[in-house]
């Protein structure tokens, strides 16, 4: 079964330089061929050479039993490794289930108890400094807020490809960068609180992408996206007259993004979580600077205690 | 038939003991396996071309299982293991497919 253009049997083998055509056309190890051709060189008789063969035929034999025990071996072991892969599979989906339901727990714990903390803040100070303490929390974003305002909406495309752009690449999605926009714009229209999907932003906010999830403050939110914003009746005219507002329009009638500007009233913007400072100390400075008196200004007058809204009240 | 008695010998054996492997070497097991695959079609080929040998049957299938081990562990080492487990695997299986068909026209002419 030797190929035709091998040499003579029993000359050394060279590999060809082509070492895949060699390999489909002669599949077989060229050993079998050399030792044969051996064989019927050699004048052995027949009855000597199989007495002889025994013992090797013994460790043929022994290695057709090793041959059969890898086999088990092997099958028994992936028999063996699949439930424990689908057991590890299902247990860490259910550990991850148990944590998010434990967050839900733990946040609105958290937010009953700083419901509770200002609750007998305001009993324990007096008026007018709770007063202060309040608008500097609402204005950092730290407590809860209402008032009217404007809600921006925006969707990823449809899931159809028949945007021009978005052909070969799925459907054209909101980009943290259209988010990062919207906000900027809503301050800069005149914004005083600002929340995506619920979550409100604060001076420490980032908005980012990470693969294809948007993390607001570092939690994922997810698509649809209402930008709420808190701020005077100008704000919506001064947005949609933003730069930006005329970009956001541009991509959804090129893309097929949705884009959408409504006034709403009554907005209740809820408290970002409390930023964990870990590094930047509250300066107790006599003469603070002017950024916190102006970080205060609805109704504070006295820049002595900025230090609390930073502080998260510790 | 010798040979297919050792075989199911060998079955029952790793069934029985069924011994439990080291986890150092588990990642080796498949590609092993498919090396030894590899050893048995060569030799039932050869036995059907009447070249067998038991020498060379033995030589290959225990070079065949420690170099596929070798070459996927040097990858391992190395950061490749998956591309050149994958290349051991399509080296052996063009000729488990090559000898299968041989085996195939000796067994049914076709």
């Amino acid at each position: 079964m030797s190929a035709p253009r091998l040499g003579k049997p029993g000359q050394d083998r060279v590999y060809a330089p082509d070492f895949l055509t060699e390999l489909f056309r002669n599949p077989l190890d060229p050993g079998y061929a050399d030792a044969a051709a051996a064989r019927r060189g050699s004048a052995d008789s027949g009855a000597a050479r199989g007495w002889r063969a025994w013992p090797t035929r013994s460790v043929s034999l022994v290695v057709v039993v090793m041959l059969g025990f890898l086999f088990a071996v092997a099958y028994r072991q992936t028999m063996a490794d699949e439930p424990g892969r689908s057991q590890a599979r299902s247990g860490l989906v259910a550990q991850i289930k148990e944590r998010e339901s434990q967050t839900d727990r733990l946040s609105t714990r958290a937010d009953q108890l700083r419901e509770e903390v200002s609750r007998q803040r305001d009993a324990a100070l007096s008026g007018s400094a709770a007063a202060r303490l309040r608008n500097l929390e609402a204005s950092t974003g730290l407590g809860r807020v209402r008032g009217d305002g404007v809600v921006v909406r925006l969707a990823d495309a449809p899931d159809k490809a028949d945007a021009v752009t978005g052909a070969g690449a799925g459907p054209p999605r909101v980009l943290y960068s259209d988010l990062q926009g919207v906000a900027n714009a809503l301050w800069s229209a005149g914004a005083e609180a600002i929340a995506i999907n619920g979550q409100r932003l604060t001076s420490t906010s980032t908005i980012r992408s990470a693969g294809e999830a948007m993390l607001v403050d570092f939690r994922p939110v997810t698509g649809p996206y209402e930008v709420s914003a808190i701020g005077p009746d100008s704000m919506r005219r001064k947005f949609e007259d933003s730069r930006n507002a005329a970009l956001m329009r541009k991509v959804a009638q090129g893309t097929g993004l949705s884009f959408g500007v409504r006034e709403s009233d009554d907005l209740t913007l809820p408290a970002a979580p409390e930023p964990q400072l870990r590094y930047a100390k509250p300066s107790v400075s006599p003469s603070p600077s002017a950024s916190g008196v102006r970080s205060g200004s609805p109704g504070s007058s006295g820049p002595a205690t900025t230090v609390s809204p930073s502080g998260g009240g510790r | 038939m010798i040979a297919v008695l050792a075989l199911l010998a060998g079955v029952v054996l790793g069934v029985w003991l069924d011994p439990t492997v080291p986890a150092a070497l588990q990642p080796y097991l498949p590609i092993a396996v498919v090396a030894a695959l590899d050893a048995v079609f060569g030799g039932v080929r050869a036995r059907l071309d009447r070249i067998f040998d038991d020498k060379q049957f033995v030589v290959s299938f225990i070079s065949n299982v420690l170099v596929a081990g070798l070459i996927v562990y040097l990858g391992d080492q190395l950061g490749v293991g998956g591309q050149l487990s994958t290349g051991v695997v399509v080296v052996l299986g063009v000729r488990i497919f090559g000898n299968v068909a041989a085996i195939r026209r000796h067994l049914f002419r076709a």
